[in-house]
């Protein structure tokens, strides 16, 4: 607020009797402290996973895992996190749902089963119901304010939904009615999640290519910026794993695949797999693991899909 | 008081989705039904593709534990296709594979079992504890909170050591088949010995004296959460040219008695999980009436077996003491510490060379097991090929053994064992008393909920 209407303001109340001047200070004081202090209010469910982006989240350095929690966002539902259990973490997601509506962050780590009612993955069970992670997605999703598919699975399907699929798994998007920022990967680089929670806390909806992950991070090609471009340029390809040369021959998939891993590379960024002299296998893409497979075929003559 | 069917779900702090449903009967536990809750299917992913893709698919099976699935993958493929490892691919493997289980067990220490003993801060993601039975000194409690914090970095350090030859983590790419694709020079050791002499300080300075004030001032837990003495480890850190020797020995534990391993001798049950025989294959059934759980039932000598630290600690003659809860946990962290000092002297061990891999393109077997221990206890795949596809990949995980429900002739597993007749004082601590137990055992149900015969005969006997 400005200025003068504070300074106007506590010139009438000093008129009055009581605290009112105090009280009404004390009010103004906690608003602003509380506006400046602001973290993103995260809901965080797990459905039909591996848990391997929850442990990629936890190796995130600048900032590591302890000041994310502090400064970053406030983790409020965690399968994994929470010291709430049973049934009082129930009790705080409902209420989180409830007190933060169109608010908080809701991030799905997993795909959603869709057979049978979707009973192959139960986020909670009480004695009468079982909340299956459909039911927990449709629900939740229409009243975050951002939803964040984390991973390829919960993206796209990914491993979960690999051929043959006998789970009838998908990605969130294929869920809810609304906008998903899919933030995939196989797992996710730290980076690439940690980052995308600070640009909705700092900028909001970050800008999305045409699969719905932010450009910042997937707008391009791991081929484009492949320190081995220059093998590949010349036609000077790997003859086996291990090798300093172009992986293209041993299955690499970098051509097609959307992410910054040459650049960024993995865990406080001192590696990555065509670094370490095998394939990328395209963990980002949509159509990972099935588009991608046999590995460690080149990409030309990988196999066509057999379901579609 | 009377009897009371209580669900505590979910159990968090933990890897997966598990349910535990109990019936207290005046202030006992006398039914305990302990249920993972999550099916993907991952041996029917398996069906159908290339062998070679076994390592990078199998570690999709869980994040934890990832490379644990990919060494597993990586010796059935060294078996099948006849490869011989030098000596730096064997050091290089078992150190990278050693940094993945020192993550794995920091982080379970930490950030999975603290929350159960010291208080936490009240703010997300730690808000809402049951702080009913917390005991500790408000120093010795603010000391273990420091600690949790300085386990995000220890624990960090070690995938940090794992990428440094593996490209990422977790699904690190270069320990495959045939060895490893990155060459041990001389920056990436240095840069390892750094990593793995801060995370043995921490181990040291930290989680030890923790596990110990701990067990101390918890002590009743070795008392609580019991279950019979029937272990079993098939060893770990596997060396040789063919894989064939393990670092720490392998066995079968009953009592005092240790003996030799036979996998003719393990058996599956599906009596009580969401699994029905339709059609000569055993499929995925949610609606099944009485079943409560995704995890299949295994039996040794047709009898539940646990595994874990605590089977390898004891087996190996590190560790002196029972099968309770708190056994469980100071039996891991004792192994964490040694696996520290394993880590130092095997990046001793290496000498400059290439990168230490040697692929060959020739199946000589068209099937194959392989079984070792890993975090939680013995891991094994097998698989039968055909033409280098897969006809049939079967996948035992150790939370398979210890999350194993009644089998059919009302056996417990492990884990329903050690919670079966505990004393709850008081209602409100239920949960609070069940998870302690539950967690000694470091669940990880995204591994628990595998097995599926992709075609072929229901037997109660695995084909190997």
């Amino acid at each position: 607020m400005q200025k003068e209407d504070y300074i106007k303001r506590c010139q009438e109340l000093t008129v009055g009797s009581g605290f009112q001047l105090s009280n009404y200070v004390l009010s103004e004081v906690r608003g602003y402290r509380k506006s400046k202090s602001r973290k993103l209010p995260v809901i965080w469910i797990e459905t039909s996973d591996s848990g391997d982006n929850n442990i990629a989240f936890m190796n995130t350095t600048y900032p590591y895992l302890g000041q994310v929690f502090t400064d970053l966002i406030d983790l409020l539902y965690s399968n994994t996190f929470m010291s709430a259990q049973g049934q009082d973490a129930i009790n705080i997601l409902e209420q989180a749902a409830v007190k933060l509506r169109g608010k908080f962050t809701l991030v799905v780590e997993g795909a959603v089963p869709l057979k049978d009612n979707g009973l192959y993955t139960i986020i909670a069970r009480t004695e009468d119901h079982k909340l299956t992670a459909l039911e927990a997605v449709t629900w939740l999703g229409p009243l975050a304010e951002y939803v964040v598919a984390l991973g390829t699975c919960a993206s796209f399907g990914g491993i979960s939904a690999a051929r043959p699929n006998i789970t009838g798994s998908v990605g969130v998007r294929k869920v809810l009615n609304r906008e998903v920022i899919n933030v995939s990967g196989c797992p996710i680089n730290p980076d690439w999640f940690v980052g995308t929670l600070a640009h909705l806390l700092l900028y909001g909806r970050p800008e999305l290519d045409n699969l719905g992950r932010p450009t910042l991070f997937y707008g391009f090609t791991v081929h484009r910026h492949c320190q081995r471009r220059s093998y590949f340029d010349q036609g000077q390809f790997a003859k086996e794993l291990g090798d300093i040369e172009c992986m293209f021959s041993q299955g690499c998939v970098g051509p097609k695949t959307g992410a910054d891993c040459p650049y960024r590379q993995w865990i406080n960024h001192v590696n990555w797999p065509v670094k370490a002299n095998t394939p990328c296998i395209g963990c980002t893409n949509e159509d990972f693991p099935d588009g991608s497979s046999p590995f460690f075929t080149p990409l030309p003559e990988k196999l066509p899909e057999k379901n579609e | 008081m009377g009897k009371k069917r209580i669900m505590f779900s979910p159990v968090t702090r933990l890897s997966g989705l598990l349910s535990v449903e109990v019936v207290v009967d005046r202030g006992v536990v006398s039914i305990a039904n302990a249920g993972g809750t999550m099916y993907r299917g991952i041996e029917h992913i398996m069906k159908d593709r290339h062998i070679t893709d076994a390592i990078y698919m199998t570690q999709r099976v869980c994040g934890i534990c990832s490379l644990a699935h990919g060494a597993v993958a990586s010796y059935l493929l060294d078996e099948l296709y006849d490869h011989e490892l030098s000596e730096n691919a064997q050091y290089l493997r078992n150190i990278m594979f050693a940094a993945d289980i020192l993550q794995n067990h920091i982080r379970h220490f930490y950030f999975f079992s603290i929350p159960d003993y010291v208080k936490m801060p009240n703010q997300p993601p730690f808000e809402g504890q049951n702080l009913i039975d917390v005991r500790l000194s408000p120093q010795d409690n603010a000391r273990l909170l420091e600690h949790y914090f300085r386990s995000v970095v220890a624990s960090q350090e070690c995938h940090q050591l794992l990428t440094v030859f593996g490209g990422k983590a977790p699904n690190q790419h270069s320990f495959v088949h045939g060895g490893v694709a990155v060459a041990p020079t001389a920056d990436k050791v240095n840069q390892a010995l750094s990593l793995i002499a801060s995370v043995h300080t921490f181990v040291k300075e930290c989680l030890i004296p923790d596990t110990e004030l701990i067990a101390r001032v918890y002590k009743d837990y070795f008392k609580i959460g019991q279950t019979p003495r029937r272990l079993l480890s098939f060893g770990m850190f596997r060396f040789g040219t063919k894989n064939q020797l393990s670092h720490w020995q392998g066995g079968m534990l009953t009592g005092n008695k240790i003996s030799a391993l036979d996998i003719q001798l393990i058996t599956e049950d599906i009596t009580n999980a969401w699994y029905l025989p339709v059609d000569g294959q055993v499929l995925p059934a949610p609606y099944k009436p009485g079943a409560y759980t995704y995890i299949k039932s295994f039996q040794y000598a047709g009898q539940p077996i646990e595994m874990g630290p605590l089977a390898r600690m004891l087996i190996n003659g590190f560790y002196r003491g029972g099968t309770s809860t708190m056994d469980r946990i100071k039996a891991r962290s004792l192994e964490t510490l040694l696996i520290t000092e394993l880590v130092m002297e095997w990046l001793g061990k290496l000498v400059p060379g290439p990168p230490p891999i040697r692929q060959k393109q020739k199946l000589v077997q068209e099937q194959a097991v392989a079984a070792t221990d890993v975090m939680r206890g013995s891991l094994l795949h097998s698989v039968r090929l055909k033409d280098e596809k897969v006809e049939e990949y079967k996948i035992i995980t150790p939370s398979n053994w210890n999350f194993s429900p009644k089998d059919k002739n009302g056996q417990l597993g492990p884990v329903e064992y050690a919670l079966t007749g505990t004393i709850i004082p008081n209602p409100k601590l239920l949960n609070t008393i069940l998870g302690r137990i539950i967690r000694s055992f470091d669940p990880c149900i995204n591994c628990g909920t595998h097995v599926l015969n992709a075609k072929g005969e229901v037997t109660d006997k695995i084909i190997f």
